[in-house]
């Protein structure tokens, strides 16, 4: 690419301009720079597919007490009969019983190797790409916050930003994240109604772990 | 421009935007879209209509270098950036173009205000006016932190 004969005009400026943003200044430029021209036929000619974003369910009307209240006590009743916290079995989705203002969640863990689709594993080997998949049923959604602890190391990386998500069955968390090193690793995923300044730790309420083990080479 | 006024318009109008200088920043696609995807998830519930394209440009910079300052995601871009063509540099740093190796030894060395300025000046290619608008601070201050950014990447040569 040949040097811009000025100051370069930012890419910001050039987006907005390739959106219909009138700029005199930067029209001018272009007639002359054909650094920047080239930066703005690249953009022009940038085709980005974007997943689809999907608008959370909204609110339902107002309803009346009892309209809440006994089907909540009946599913609190059944909740205590049939659902209790559990160690969480490798490979598996984790359940979170009774998380304060988002009620039930279902969290999974998805590999991605090559392509290769798998909810059901709890190994890793370098060019994994982890995501994690939460079921929860509230129409305000819930917070995701997701912590990797290394065996060994002090202080969790968090890999994601911790996310809002719009409940349903099994939606993603925004982002991925890979596992490296030799030593077994522990997820943690905290659930909420609001988001947490705090990486979750393995011992606080509404957070599930899992450990991931490296593959023997 | 066209004011957006919900977030399914901005997502379309802006999303393609944010996903070029989120690529810049980490030098890679996938991770570009995820992270201008993930930004937009946050912000359907509190949309407001004050969110226009320079205030996400900001919003995905710093989830950018959110990510490059985590250490595993960061080997993985570092890793993957090798592979992938060199980027388009026409503002440079006394010569070196500011890659996502320079910006990831820097994200050890600088806090949060001085890596904004570093991805506006030299991955986003802003003047320091354009930086001192965008970021709402005066342009002295972007003098300075720019003088510090050098000082730091000088600093970073001398260990090496």
């Amino acid at each position: 690419m040949s040097a811009c004969t000025g100051e370069p005009i930012s890419w910001l400026r050039l987006e907005r301009y390739a959106l219909g943003d009138a700029d005199a200044a930067v029209t001018s430029h272009l007639a002359t720079c054909a650094a920047c021209r080239g930066c703005l036929d690249e953009l022009r000619g940038d085709l980005v597919a974007l997943p689809t974003l999907a608008v959370p369910a909204r609110r339902a009307r107002a309803l009346r007490w009892w309209q809440i209240a006994v089907p909540a006590l009946a599913a609190a009743a059944l909740a205590v009969a049939l659902v209790r916290p559990r160690p969480h079995a490798a490979g598996g989705p984790t359940r979170l019983a009774g998380v304060k203002g988002v009620g039930d969640v279902v969290l999974g863990l998805v590999r991605d190797r090559g392509g290769a689709i798998r909810d059901d594993v709890a190994t890793f080997a370098p060019g994994d790409r982890w995501k994690v998949v939460v079921t929860c049923a509230t129409a305000d959604g819930a917070w995701i916050d997701v912590a990797v602890l290394e065996a060994g190391a002090v202080l969790p990386d968090r890999p994601l930003a911790p996310a809002h998500v719009a409940c349903g069955n099994a939606v993603p968390v925004p982002g991925a994240f890979e596992l490296t090193g030799g030593k077994p690793n522990r997820i943690c995923v905290r659930v909420g109604a609001e988001a947490a300044s705090v990486a979750p730790a393995p011992s606080d309420p509404d957070v599930a772990c899992v450990t991931v083990t490296p593959e023997a080479h | 421009m066209e004011a957006v006024t919900d977030p399914q318009a901005a997502y379309r109008a802006y999303g393609p935007a944010l996903v070029r200088k989120a690529e810049r920043v980490l030098r890679s696609r996938e991770d570009a879209v995820d992270v201008v995807h993930a930004l937009f998830v946050d912000l359907l519930p509190r949309w407001s209509s004050d969110v226009d394209l320079p205030y996400l440009y900001r919003a995905v910079t710093n989830r950018c270098l959110n990510l490059v300052r985590d250490r595993g995601t960061r080997a993985r871009l570092l890793e993957r950036e090798q592979r992938a063509a060199a980027p388009v540099a026409r503002v440079r740093l006394d010569d070196q173009v500011v890659g996502l190796a320079l910006i990831s030894a820097l994200a050890d060395r600088l806090d949060a205000a001085h890596l904004e300025v570093l991805v506006a000046r030299f991955v986003d290619d802003m003047t320091q006016d354009e930086i001192a608008e965008h970021l709402g601070v005066s342009r002295k201050t972007v003098g300075r932190r720019l003088e510090h950014i050098r000082a730091a990447v000088i600093a970073l040569r001398e260990v090496a």
